[in-house]
C-alpha cells in the first residue's frame, strides 16, 4: 500500500514537476518574448504628443489623415493632448506648458500667434530639417506658403489650414433687390444696400470687424499692399489706414450695419435676414449647414477699394515644432509628422473636412481638383491664394493688448462713438504705439 | 365660508407661476436645441421639439462619403454625438470622482478648524477666523496662474491631484459649520469630555452626526460649485482629455469664428445638469434644515 | 479655558486649514501683489521692476473708470432686486399649502446649470430678431392691449407712439448684448435670474426659524394685516439671515466673471468691463500678468472695504435672539 503511495506521489510530485518544468519555460519563453516584442516596440516605436485647436472642427480632419500616416509610417505613434479652445488658449497653453516643462512635440498656432512663440525661443527653427530634405518645392511646399511661417529669414512652421476673406452672399435676396452681379468694390456693396433697403431688408449686410486679431483691418491694409506693422512700429498713421478707417466708416454707415456678434449675425444670415456677409471662408462649413434648404447661397471674391485687391491677410494655424526632447528620433518623428499633414492627402484632407483650405500647392492643384469642381463655394478662396500676406503679430509681450485697442476703436465706429476718423486715426497710433516694446 | 377655491392662494400661484415661466425660459429653449437640427437651432425654427428630418452628418460623409449610415434623425445625432465625441460617461465618472473627493477632504479640514473656533478658546482663535473671512473674498481667477505655477513646479498638472488639492481648502464650509457648532449645547461637549473622549473624536463622534443637516447644506454648495467648474479645469488640464470634467465636455463642440455644434453642445448640457436635478430633488429637504439650524438665529 | 485638552490640541485641529490656507489662497495673492509691481509676462525668464506704473495706468486710462462703473452697477442692481426677490418668492413659497417642492425646485435650477450652455442659449434667446425675447414683444406688438399697456397710453401727457414699445414695434426691438444703453442691464438681468434662486433658498432656511409664537403675540398686540406682521416679526427675526445673505451675494456679485466672458467679452465699448473679467483679459488674454495682479489688488481693497463697511453698518442694527 504504502509504496504504491509512495510510487503514486513520486509520480505525482514527477508529472507536477514536469509540468512545473513545463510552465516555466513556457512563461520564460513568453516573457523574454514579450520583453524582446516590448524592446522591439520601444526600440521602434516612437511617440510623439500633438496639440491641435477647435475639436469640433479639427478632429474630424486628423480622423481623416491618421489612418493613411500611421500605414506609412507604423513606427511613430501619435498621441493627441487636449484640444485648445481656440487661438489665444493654444498660445497661452504653450507659454504655460513651457513654464511647467512639458511642451508636446509639435502644436498649431494660429499664424498670428507664431511670432510670439518664436520670439520667446519655445518654437524651433525648420531649416536644418528642410535643408535635408531632396526636394521640398516638388512636395507643393512654395515660396508664398512657407513665407507665412517664415521669421527672420528662417521657416519655424508649416502652414497646415488656411483661410481667407470672402463674401456670401444670399442669392434670393439679392435677386430680389435686383443686383444681378455680386459687388467688386466697398462702393458697390453700399449701392447694393441702398437697394436692399428700398425693398424693405431691415438689415442688408455684416462686415467681420469684430473676428480676432483685427484680421478684416489687416486685410483693408493689405488690399493697399501695405502691412500694417513695419519694422516693429505700427503703420497705419499714414494715408493707407486713413483710408482704411473712413472705408469702413462709409461700410458701416451707408449700410446701417447692427453691432452683432458674429454667431447673432450667422444666425441671421441663416434665417435669411442678411443679404451679405464677409467673414473668413472658414465658415462656409457652418454657414451650408446652418442655412439648410432656407436659400441659395453663393460665396464671391473679397470686394477692393478700387478694384481687386493687392493683398490679403492668411488666416488659419500653422504646425509648429516645440519639442524640448533630448531624442533624436523624437525630434525626426515629429518633422515627419509635420511633413505629412502639410502635404499630399494629409493637407488634402482639411479642404475635404472644413472650410479651410491646405496652402500646398500640389495637393490644391492635383488632388483636390475635383473637390473644388464639385464645391465651388470652396473655390472661391483658393482662387484668391496669389493675394495671400501675412496675418501679422504686433511686436512684444503686449500684442494682444494692441489687438484689443485697435478692436475697441473699430467698435466705437460701428456704435458711432467715434465719427471724427483723424482724431481716431491719432489716438490708436498714440495708444498702441505705447505698448511697443521700447 | 371657506371655499375650495381660495383666491389669496390662487393670486400667490398666479405669480409664482408667470415668475416661474421667466425662470425655466433658458431651460426650455436648452432642452429644444438638444433635438434638433443645425438649421432649425441658427434660424430659430420649427417649435419644441423641431421637425425631425433626416439631417447629413457631414463629418462622417467627408470620411466615409455620401453614404446611408451619415444621414441620421436629429435628436439620435445630438445624444449619440453627445457620448461618441466627448467621452461623455468617462468625464460624467471624472465629475463625480472628482466632486466626491473634494467634499471629503474639505470635511475633514474644515470641520476640526470650525469645532476650534466655535467650541475652544486659544490665543490666535480671532486671528484665525479674520483669515478665514479674508480668504472668502479672494476670487479662483485672482490666484490661477501662480497656483498653477507651483503645480507646475511639483509636476502636477494634468493629474487629478491638480483638480481637487486648490479646492480642499474651503473657507466657506468653515464659516458655516462654525455658525453650525456655535448653536450645539456645550453641556453635551462636557458630558462627553466627563466620560474622557479627546476633543478629536468627540467630533467625529459627537458633533458630525448632530451636524448632517449642516453638513448636507454644505455638500450641496460644494457639489454644484465643482461639478459646473471650467475655469481651474481648463487652466490645468492641457495634456490630456480623459481628465476633463463635464463642463470641459461641452468645449468640444464650440468652433467659435467658425461655428460650433449647437445641437450636441445642448445635448450635452442637458445630461449634465440631470444629476444635480436629481440630487436637488432628493436633498432638497434636509438641505434647508440644515441651513436653518447653522445659526441662523 | 476648558478642562480636559491640552492647550496645543486646537493648534493641531487647526493647523491643516491653516497651512493651505495660507499655501494655497495667502501665498499666490502675495506674488500677485508682488507681480504687481512688475512688467512680467508669462514665458518670460525674468520680469522688470516697473513700481507704481501698473496702478497709474489704471487711474488715469479711460477703460479703467468704465471698469469701476461697470462693476459698481452691476453690485448695485444684482445684490437688492436678487435679495428682494429672493425674499419676495421665499415669502410666498412658505405660506403656500402645496407645490412648495416644485417652486423650490425651478427657481433654483438656473443655479444648477453650467454657465457656459445656460449663457449659449441667453445668447440665441437674446438674439435682436430671431431670439425668442424679442420674438415675444413683437408678437405683443400686434396685441392691442399689451401694446396699450406698455406705450403708457393709459397716461395722459405721454406720447404713446414715442415710447420704448412703440418705437421697438416699428423699428425693431434693442440689441440687448450689443448695444452701449442695454448691454449692462442685460447682464444684470441674467445675474438675477442666476441668483435670486440661491438667496430664495437661504431665506426659506431663515423663515423656518422663526417661532410662531411671536406672530401669535404681533395679532394681540393689534397687528391685523400681512403687511404689519412682516414689518413687526418676520424682517426683525430675519436679520441674521439678511447678514448672511447680503454678505455672500455681495461677494459674489464683485466676484462676476462667467456671463461677461460668455456673452459680451466686455463690451460694447466696455460698458460690461467688470473688474474678474479686467483681471482675466489682461493677466490671462493679453498675458500682461503684471497689470492683472495690480488690478487684482486694487480688487481685493474693494471688497475688503464694502465688507467692513457692511459689518459696521448692518451688523449693528441686527440683534440675536
Amino acid at each position: 500500500m504504502k509504496q504504491r503511495h509512495e510510487v503514486f506521489t513520486r509520480t505525482d510530485v514527477a508529472v507536477k514537476l514536469y509540468t512545473e518544468e513545463k510552465m516555466k519555460k513556457m512563461l520564460i519563453g513568453m516573457l523574454a518574448a514579450a520583453v524582446m516584442s516590448s524592446n522591439a516596440v520601444a526600440a521602434d516605436k516612437v511617440t510623439i504628443e500633438v496639440g491641435y485647436p477647435y475639436s469640433h472642427l479639427f478632429d474630424v480632419t486628423f480622423q481623416k489623415i491618421m489612418p493613411g500616416f500611421n500605414a506609412a509610417h507604423p513606427d511613430i505613434e501619435v498621441k493627441f493632448r487636449a484640444t485648445y479652445e481656440n487661438y489665444e488658449d493654444a498660445t497661452n497653453t504653450v507659454l504655460r506648458e513651457a513654464v511647467a516643462g512639458n511642451l508636446p512635440d509639435v502644436t498649431m498656432q494660429g499664424l498670428n500667434r507664431q511670432a510670439l512663440l518664436v520670439e520667446k525661443g519655445i518654437a524651433k527653427s525648420l531649416e536644418p530639417f528642410i535643408a535635408k530634405e531632396a526636394d521640398f518645392e516638388k512636395d507643393g511646399y512654395h515660396q508664398a506658403m512657407l513665407g507665412l511661417s517664415t521669421f527672420g529669414g528662417d521657416v519655424y512652421g508649416l502652414p497646415f489650414s488656411i483661410s481667407l476673406p470672402v463674401g456670401y452672399y444670399n442669392e434670393d435676396l439679392m435677386k430680389e433687390a435686383g443686383i444681378t452681379s455680386q459687388p467688386k468694390t466697398w462702393d458697390e456693396v453700399v449701392a447694393a444696400c441702398k437697394k436692399m433697403h428700398a425693398k424693405g431688408i431691415k438689415n442688408p449686410m455684416f462686415w467681420g470687424w469684430n473676428i480676432t486679431g483685427n484680421w478684416f483691418m489687416q486685410a483693408l491694409m493689405w488690399t493697399q499692399d501695405t502691412p500694417i506693422v513695419k519694422d516693429g512700429k505700427m503703420n497705419f498713421g499714414g494715408s493707407e489706414g486713413m483710408k482704411s478707417l473712413e472705408t469702413m466708416k462709409k461700410i458701416f454707415r451707408g449700410c446701417d450695419m447692427q453691432n452683432l456678434s458674429f454667431k447673432d449675425a450667422l444666425a441671421s444670415f441663416s434665417a435669411g435676414e442678411i443679404g451679405m456677409l464677409f467673414w473668413s471662408t472658414s465658415a462656409l462649413g457652418s454657414v451650408t449647414r446652418a442655412k439648410g434648404d432656407a436659400f441659395e447661397l453663393k460665396t464671391g471674391p473679397f470686394p477692393g477699394m478700387s478694384g481687386t485687391p493687392m493683398g490679403l491677410p492668411a488666416g488659419g494655424n500653422a504646425a509648429m515644432l516645440t519639442s524640448a526632447s533630448d531624442d533624436p528620433a523624437r525630434v525626426a518623428a515629429a518633422w515627419t509628422f509635420l511633413k505629412y499633414i502639410t502635404s499630399g492627402e494629409g493637407a488634402a484632407a482639411v479642404a475635404q473636412t472644413t472650410g479651410y483650405m491646405p496652402p500646398n500647392k500640389a495637393a490644391n492643384e492635383i488632388i483636390l481638383a475635383d473637390f473644388y469642381e464639385k464645391n465651388p463655394n470652396n473655390k472661391t478662396a483658393v482662387d484668391q491664394l496669389p493675394l495671400l500676406r501675412d496675418w501679422l503679430a504686433y511686436p512684444g509681450d503686449k500684442g494682444l493688448a494692441i489687438t484689443q485697442v485697435i478692436y475697441d476703436g473699430i467698435e466705437g465706429i460701428v456704435t458711432g462713438e467715434y465719427d471724427d476718423m483723424a482724431d481716431l486715426q491719432e489716438e490708436l497710433m498714440e495708444e498702441t504705439s505705447d505698448l511697443l516694446p521700447k | 365660508m371657506t371655499h375650495i377655491f381660495d383666491i389669496k392662494e390662487t393670486l400667490k400661484h398666479a405669480v409664482l407661476i408667470v415668475a416661474a415661466i421667466i425662470v425655466i425660459l433658458p431651460f426650455y429653449v436648452m432642452s429644444s436645441y438638444s433635438l434638433k437640427s443645425p438649421s432649425e437651432i441658427e434660424a430659430n425654427r420649427g417649435g419644441f421639439i423641431g421637425a425631425q428630418q433626416l439631417m447629413e452628418d457631414d463629418k462622417c460623409t467627408a470620411i466615409k462619403g455620401d453614404v446611408e449610415e451619415c444621414y441620421f434623425r436629429p435628436v439620435v445625432y445630438n445624444y449619440t454625438m453627445a457620448f461618441k465625441k466627448a467621452p461623455l460617461l468617462r468625464y460624467l465618472l471624472n465629475g463625480v470622482f472628482v466632486t466626491v473627493s473634494i467634499f471629503i477632504l474639505q470635511v475633514l479640514i474644515a470641520l476640526p478648524c470650525a469645532y476650534a473656533l466655535a467650541k475652544l478658546r486659544f490665543w490666535g482663535r480671532e486671528l484665525v477666523f479674520t483669515m478665514v473671512l479674508f480668504c472668502l473674498l479672494i476670487p479662483v481667477h485672482a490666484i490661477a496662474l501662480p497656483l498653477y505655477i507651483m503645480l507646475a513646479k511639483l509636476g502636477l498638472t494634468n493629474t487629478y491631484a491638480a483638480l481637487i488639492i486648490p479646492w480642499t481648502i474651503s473657507v466657506f464650509g468653515i464659516f458655516l459649520m462654525r455658525q453650525f457648532f456655535m448653536t450645539v449645547p456645550d453641556d453635551l461637549l462636557d458630558a462627553a469630555r466627563m466620560d474622557g473622549m479627546s476633543e478629536f473624536s468627540i467630533i467625529w463622534k459627537v458633533m458630525l452626526p448632530t451636524a448632517i443637516p449642516a453638513l448636507m447644506a454644505f455638500a450641496i454648495f460644494s457639489v454644484v460649485a465643482h461639478w459646473n467648474d471650467y475655469f481651474w479645469p481648463r487652466v490645468v488640464i492641457t495634456g490630456n482629455r480623459d481628465l476633463f470634467t463635464p463642463p470641459l465636455g461641452l468645449r468640444e463642440f464650440k468652433g467659435d469664428a467658425d461655428g460650433s455644434a449647437y445641437g450636441p453642445m445642448m445635448a450635452t448640457a442637458m445630461i449634465i445638469v440631470a444629476p444635480l436635478i436629481v440630487g436637488f430633488l432628493l436633498a432638497q429637504k434636509r438641505f434647508i434644515e440644515g441651513i436653518t439650524l447653522s445659526g441662523m438665529k | 479655558m476648558r478642562p480636559g485638552h491640552s492647550s496645543s490640541t486646537p493648534f493641531w485641529l487647526t493647523f491643516p486649514a491653516v497651512a493651505l490656507m495660507f499655501l494655497i489662497l495667502i501665498l499666490p495673492i502675495i506674488i500677485a501683489a508682488i507681480l504687481s509691481f512688475t512688467d512680467y509676462s508669462l514665458g518670460n525668464v525674468g520680469a522688470e521692476w516697473v513700481a507704481f506704473e501698473n496702478y497709474e495706468r489704471m487711474l488715469t486710462r479711460r477703460t479703467y473708470i468704465k471698469m469701476i462703473i461697470a462693476t459698481v452697477t452691476y453690485v448695485g442692481v444684482v445684490v437688492p432686486a436678487s435679495l428682494i426677490l429672493g425674499l419676495c418668492a421665499a415669502l410666498l413659497i412658505n405660506s403656500l399649502k402645496f407645490g412648495q417642492a416644485i417652486y423650490k425646485t425651478i427657481y433654483f435650477l438656473p443655479v444648477m446649470a453650467a454657465l457656459l450652455a445656460m449663457a449659449i442659449v441667453w445668447e440665441f434667446a437674446l438674439h435682436p430678431t430671431i431670439g425668442i425675447v424679442n420674438e415675444i414683444l413683437e408678437d405683443g406688438c400686434t396685441v392691442p392691449w399689451v401694446k396699450f399697456l406698455l406705450s403708457f397710453e393709459f397716461l395722459p401727457w405721454t406720447d404713446p407712439s414715442a415710447s420704448w414699445f412703440a418705437t421697438g414695434c416699428s423699428e425693431g426691438f434693442p440689441l440687448w448684448l450689443g448695444d452701449r444703453d442695454y448691454a449692462i442691464w442685460t447682464i444684470c438681468f441674467i445675474g438675477i435670474w442666476q441668483g435670486f434662486g440661491f438667496n430664495m433658498v437661504l431665506y426659506l432656511a431663515g423663515l423656518t426659524s422663526v417661532p410662531r409664537e411671536l406672530y401669535h403675540a404681533a395679532q394681540v398686540d393689534g397687528a391685523k394685516s400681512a403687511w404689519d406682521r412682516f414689518w413687526l416679526v418676520t424682517w426683525p427675526m430675519l436679520g441674521p439671515t439678511n447678514v448672511f445673505v447680503v454678505t455672500i451675494t455681495s461677494i459674489r456679485s464683485f466676484q462676476v466673471f462667467d456671463t461677461v466672458e460668455a456673452l459680451t467679452q466686455g463690451g460694447p465699448s466696455k460698458t460690461t468691463f467688470v473688474m474678474m473679467f479686467a483681471i482675466y483679459e489682461k493677466a490671462i488674454k493679453e498675458n500682461q500678468i503684471g497689470l492683472g495682479a495690480a488690478i487684482t489688488i486694487v480688487f481685493l481693497v474693494l471688497v475688503l472695504l464694502m465688507t467692513l463697511f457692511q459689518r459696521q453698518f448692518v451688523e449693528k442694527k441686527v440683534h440675536y435672539s
